[in-house]
Parts: structure tokens; sequence; C-alpha cells
């Protein structure tokens, strides 16, 4: 095993793979990473930023945006945590805890954030405002964890989840309110992690056992609508440009086609 | 980021570069990449969109759209690291005659 005082290459790229996986899916890389952008913020974001006025019609679709966002974490969360006992060595349990952790963060921003746009009784206010298409995904992601399907789930979860958070959130991220802005690029930093693993845990699977390709084939077709219709409600009410929806479409679509599923 | 001549490099290189003219040498500031710990900040960057011209000793990783730096020139066979999504790359010439980074499984 590599120890860290033996990783200080002249280039990173010098490093053994087995070196690179046990520095990356270590917590203290975790956590030296994190420190990096989120100290000094509150609730994820930085305490002086200013709360932008909203009218009434952009706070009400902002909270429906957020309460979705809400449903996607608490999908993470529950999964993540559940698929630590079933992952298949220490590297991926460790990692999957390190994305417990950023999934709970998340919830609570969110959650936060809610509660700063005048939300009473935030949590209520998700269940009433969440896309049945998202509830639906997270039960069958919960129902692929409870099932022991390490492939399935990892693909559900870290591939077809986590692509489409990425390329939501860094899009919202772009025309939001400063406060609102602040919480998703933390969020995005985060998820790079979280999709790489996902992305390069089922590429090295299919390339060992190629036999599994069938059956995740089935869960990308039983779970695309899913994803698509949840995507195309959040574009509703972020209120992006067609072309910009047409980018989002491609950005879920490119990790997915990559492993070799179109 | 400057440039400069380094020797003596043990590192396994692509055959490409074992009849090709020596690589150009690279010393990487740090950019203010913050998702990475402190001593590995200098090898990434953020990428600035389509529009961002990239150095001979950078690719972009294309799972999570960061730009990859290296010390030495890029050639294609090399294999570089993204650390802010843990993705092992191999450098490749594309149809265009421009490097890009495809995910080595």
């Amino acid at each position: 095993m590599a120890t860290r005082a033996s990783l200080s290459p002249v280039d990173i790229h010098d490093l053994e793979l087995q070196q690179f996986l046990e520095e990356v899916h270590s917590f203290e890389f975790w956590f030296e990473a994190v420190e990096g952008y989120l100290s000094g913020l509150t609730w994820g974001h930085r305490p002086d930023t200013p709360e932008a006025v909203l009218d009434e019609l952009e706070r009400d679709r902002l909270i429906t945006v957020l309460c979705n966002y809400c449903v996607g974490e608490t999908a993470a969360l529950e999964g993540a945590s559940g698929l630590i006992s079933i992952a298949p060595n220490r590297l991926s349990k460790v990692f999957l805890a390190t994305q417990v952790a950023d999934e709970g963060r998340h919830l609570e921003v969110f959650l936060h954030r809610l509660r700063d746009l005048g939300v009473k009784d935030p949590e209520a206010e998700v269940e009433r405002r969440a896309s049945p298409s998202l509830v639906l995904f997270k039960r069958r992601l919960l129902e692929l964890v409870a099932g022991k399907d390490w492939e399935a789930a990892i693909f559900a979860q870290n591939v077809i989840l986590e692509a489409l958070e990425f390329a939501v959130f860094h899009s919202h991220g772009q025309t939001a309110d400063p406060i609102t802005r602040e919480v998703l690029a933390g969020v995005v930093k985060d998820e790079r992690r979280h999709i790489g693993f996902g992305e390069n845990e089922i590429g090295r699977r299919l390339a060992s056992a190629p036999h599994i390709r069938a059956r995740i084939g089935q869960v990308k077709k039983e779970l695309d609508h899913l994803v698509l219709d949840t995507l195309a409600d959040t574009i509703k009410q972020i209120g992006m440009p067609r072309d910009e929806q047409e980018r989002l479409g491609r950005a879920y679509l490119e990790s997915v086609e990559r492993l070799g599923f179109v | 980021m400057t440039m400069e001549s380094l020797d003596g490099d043990p590192r396994a290189e692509a055959p490409e570069t074992l009849d090709g003219p020596p690589r150009q040498r690279f010393i990487l500031d740090d950019t203010g990449f913050d998702e990475v710990p402190k001593k590995y900040r200098r090898f990434y960057r953020k990428w600035r969109g389509p529009s961002d011209k990239l150095a001979p000793n950078e690719v972009l990783c294309p799972v999570c759209k960061v730009v990859i730096r290296s010390t030495r020139e890029l050639r294609p066979g090399d294999r570089v690291y993204c650390m802010p999504c843990m993705s092992r790359l191999i450098v490749v010439r594309n149809d265009a005659g421009t490097l890009e980074a495809r995910v080595a499984y």
C-alpha cells in the first residue's frame, strides 16, 4: 500500500494506478479537498453574500427547484450509505463514506436555502413539490440498493443521477441568484468526485465482466425516461433557453455513451 | 506557467515520443484551482469553455471538464490522472489533429 508520505512526485501523472487510487479514495484526500473550497462558508455560501430581490414567481420557481434538488440529494444520501455494506473493497467503502458526508451536506444547505427563502417547514414543502418522476427514480434506486445489486445501483446513482445533477447544478449556477449560485458551485465541486467514481467503477466492471452490460442496459432503459422527465421539469422551472436544454440533455448522455450505452 | 529545459526523467513514455524530438518541460504554477489538496493544485485548472486554448502540456478531462496539466509536453499514449474526478486517462490524437484524453477504465 502506498503511504501518503511517499507521494511527492515531480509530476502527479507518474503515480502508479494503485498509488493514485489509494490517494484519491482516502478520507484524508477528501478532507483536504473540501477544506479548500468550503472553509469560510456558512450553509454553503459566503456569509456576506447579499440576498437578491426575487419577485413572487421567481421565488416560487426557485423553491420548487430546490425541493427537487432535496429529493435527489436524499436519494443519493440513502443510496450511498446503503451501498457501503455491499461495496466490494475498502477503497470503495471509504469513498462512499465521503460521498455520504457530501450528500448530507448538500441536503442540509438546500434545506437551509429554502428556509432563507421563507419556507417555514422545508421538509413538508419538499414532499409537496417533489416531481413524481424523481420520487419514482429514488424508489427504484433504493430497491436496487436493498437488492444488493452493486453494479446496477452504482450505475443508477453515480452515473445516471449524478450526471443529471452535475449538468443541472452547473447550468443553474450560471443564472441563479448570488447565494444559490455559491451553494451550487460548492455542490458541483463535490459532484465531480461522485460522477468520476461511478463512471470508473462501472467502466472497470464492464471491462472485467462484459456479461453485466445487458443488465445495466436494462436499468438504463428503465430509468432514462424518469431522468429525462425530471430534467424537463427542472428546466421549465429554471426557465432555461432551448439551446441550453439541448446542451444539458447531451451532457447527461455523454457519460453513459462513454460507457458504451446509447 | 513557465517553460524550461529539464533532463533525466526516468518515467516510461509513450512509444511515439521515443523517436520524436525532446519534450518541452513546464514549471506549473497554482492557478487557484481549489478542488484538490494544495500540493496537487498546480496540476489542474478551471476550463474556460470551448474557446479555451490548451497549452501543449494540457488536456481536458472528458468526465468532469477540468483542465489537466503536466510538467511535460503531452503526446499520444501518455497517461494522465484527473484527481478532481479520480479518473485515469490516456492522451490520444483525435480526427481534428488535436490532443484529447480518453478514460482508461
